[in-house]
C-alpha cells in the first residue's frame, strides 16, 4: 500500500469517528443554553459518543455513511490517473478498517434498485460517489473524505425557487423546507448545508462545498438568520422539543444566472454530520 | 430513570409516562423495514420466530460490524409493524423519529409503548454482548437479531395514547 491509500484510508476513518474542535465547541454552547431538560441530557449524550468514538476510532453512528470526495487542486499541481485509483483503494482501505456498515447493493440495475441481488459482506462494497474536483489558490492536493448517511439524504431537498428580485424570498423558502425536514429527521441537531447555484448538478455541489468550508464558530448574516428562525421551531434534539434543533447553516452561494429562478440544495446534516476530515495528499 | 430489563411485563409497560427516561436491559430484538414484513407474515401463518415475543423490545436498527443505533421509525415497513407486532406482544419498540398518532394511539390500546434512543453508536457498543441471527441471514446486516443490551438509554415517545411529538 503507497503512501496515499493510506492517507485516504486514514482520513476515511477519522471523518466517520471524530467531530472537529469547532464543532464540540457549538455543542458545548448549546448544552450551556439548553433549558429543556430531556434536550440537555441527548446533547450531552450525543457529545459522550463522539469522544468514545474519537478513542476507540471507530463509527460515531452505526450508518457509516457514503463517501463523497472534494479533490482541491492547485495551479502547479496535478493529478494522475494513478493517484485517483489510489484514493479510491484508499476509501476501500478505510471502510474496512472504520469499520464501514456493508450495506453495498450487489446486482445488475434492477436489482441494485429494488435490492433484490442481496448486499456485499465486504465494508468496501459502498462504491464512494463521484469525485468533486475543485481549483485552489493554494499550492497543494487536498483530499476532503465526507460520509454522508441515509437519513438526512431522505429528507434533503434540490427545487427551484423564484426569488422575485428578492433575497428573502429564497432564505424565506429555505427556512421553510428546513423546518419541515428537521422535524421529519429524528437526529437533530442538525447542520443544515444549503448550496445555491443555476443547476441542480451545480447546486448539488455547492452543498457539498459548504460543508468543506463551513465553520461553527464564523457564520454569515444569511447562515445566522436561517439558524436562528429554525430554531423557533422548537423541533430540538431528537425531535423531543429544546432550544436547539440547528447547530449552524453551511450555506455556499454560486455563479447564478440572468433569470427569476435559483436552484437551492438543502441537506439537514444529522447530528454527527459533517463527517468531515481533509488530507493532504502531495 | 426506570429500569425495564426483558420479558417486561404488563404491569411495568402500564407504569410508563411519555418523557420517563428509561434503561433496557436483556435479550431484545433487532431488525428493520426488509425483515419486519417477513416476521409479520411469520406470525400471521403461525410459525415460531425464534424467540417468545411476548415482553420484548423491538430496536428498530441493523447489526453489522459498525454497531447498531436506530433507523427512522416513521418508515412504512416498520411503522406498520408496530401494531402486529404489538399484537404479537411486544411491548417496547424502540427507534427514532416521530410516528402517527394512529400508531401512538393504537400502541396505547394495547398497552405497548414507542421509545426513542439517541443514535449513540459508539456508546452503545460496549452496552451490546451476544449478537446472533434468529431468521432471514440471508439479509445480512439486516436479518433478524437477538442481541443482549445493558443499559440502553431511552426516553418514552408514545405511551398511553400520548406523544412526546404532540
Amino acid at each position: 500500500m503507497n503512501e496515499t491509500v493510506l492517507r485516504v484510508a486514514d482520513a476515511l476513518v477519522k471523518a466517520g469517528s471524530t467531530f472537529s474542535d469547532d464543532k464540540i465547541a457549538a455543542y458545548e454552547r448549546a448544552i450551556a443554553k439548553e433549558t429543556d431538560d430531556k434536550a440537555r441530557w441527548v446533547l450531552e449524550t450525543i457529545l459522550d459518543n463522539a469522544r468514545a468514538a474519537k478513542q476507540n476510532l471507530g463509527p460515531l453512528c452505526d450508518d457509516t455513511g457514503i463517501p463523497h470526495l472534494v479533490l482541491e487542486i492547485g495551479k502547479n499541481k496535478s493529478v494522475s490517473g494513478q493517484m485517483l485509483g489510489d484514493i479510491r483503494l484508499g476509501v476501500a482501505e478505510g471502510l474496512r478498517k472504520l469499520p464501514g456498515r456493508p450495506m453495498g447493493i450487489m446486482g445488475d440495475d434492477k436489482k441494485r434498485i429494488d435490492q433484490s441481488g442481496g448486499l456485499d459482506p465486504d465494508s468496501a462494497g459502498v462504491a464512494c460517489a463521484p469525485i468533486l474536483l475543485r481549483e485552489t489558490d493554494e499550492d497543494v492536493i487536498r483530499l476532503n473524505v465526507l460520509m454522508f448517511g441515509g437519513g438526512p439524504a431522505i429528507r434533503a431537498k434540490t427545487y427551484r425557487v423564484f426569488h422575485k428580485h428578492d433575497v428573502q424570498v429564497v432564505l424565506d423558502e429555505i427556512v421553510a423546507w428546513a423546518t419541515e425536514s428537521v422535524k421529519q429527521l429524528g437526529c437533530s441537531p442538525c447542520t443544515l448545508a444549503v448550496g445555491v447555484g443555476r443547476s441542480h448538478f451545480e447546486a448539488a455541489s455547492m452543498m457539498l462545498l459548504a460543508q468543506v468550508e463551513g465553520r461553527y464558530d464564523t457564520q454569515s448574516d444569511m447562515e445566522q438568520e436561517i439558524t436562528k428562525r429554525v430554531n423557533e421551531s422548537k423541533t430540538g434534539a431528537l425531535g423531543l422539543g429544546g432550544d436547539t434543533s440547528v447547530l449552524a447553516t453551511f450555506m455556499k452561494v454560486g455563479p447564478q444566472r440572468a433569470s427569476g429562478v435559483r436552484i437551492v440544495c438543502l441537506r439537514p446534516c444529522c447530528c454527527f454530520e459533517p463527517r468531515i476530515f481533509s488530507v493532504r495528499l502531495d | 430513570m426506570t429500569e425495564l430489563t426483558t420479558p417486561i411485563s404488563d404491569g411495568e409497560i402500564a407504569k410508563l409516562k411519555v418523557g420517563d427516561t428509561v434503561l433496557i436491559s436483556g435479550y431484545i430484538l433487532c431488525g428493520r423495514d426488509a425483515v419486519l414484513p417477513r416476521i409479520i407474515k411469520m406470525i400471521e401463518e403461525g410459525l415460531d420466530v425464534g424467540c417468545d415475543l411476548r415482553g420484548q423490545v423491538i430496536f428498530h436498527t441493523a447489526v453489522s460490524p459498525a454497531g447498531v443505533g436506530p433507523t427512522s421509525s416513521n418508515k412504512l415497513e416498520i411503522e406498520s409493524s408496530m401494531i402486529p407486532l404489538s399484537k404479537a406482544g411486544v411491548k417496547v419498540h424502540l427507534g427514532k423519529g416521530a410516528l402517527h398518532p394512529e400508531t401512538i394511539s393504537a400502541l396505547g390500546e394495547l398497552n405497548a409503548v414507542y421509545a426513542v434512543i439517541p443514535p449513540v453508536t459508539a456508546l452503545l457498543g460496549s452496552k451490546t454482548s451476544e449478537i446472533r441471527v434468529l431468521q432471514f441471514p440471508e439479509l445480512g446486516m439486516e436479518a433478524l437479531h437477538l442481541i443482549k443490551a445493558d443499559k440502553y438509554p431511552a426516553i418514552i415517545a408514545g405511551a398511553q395514547g400520548r406523544s412526546i411529538y404532540e
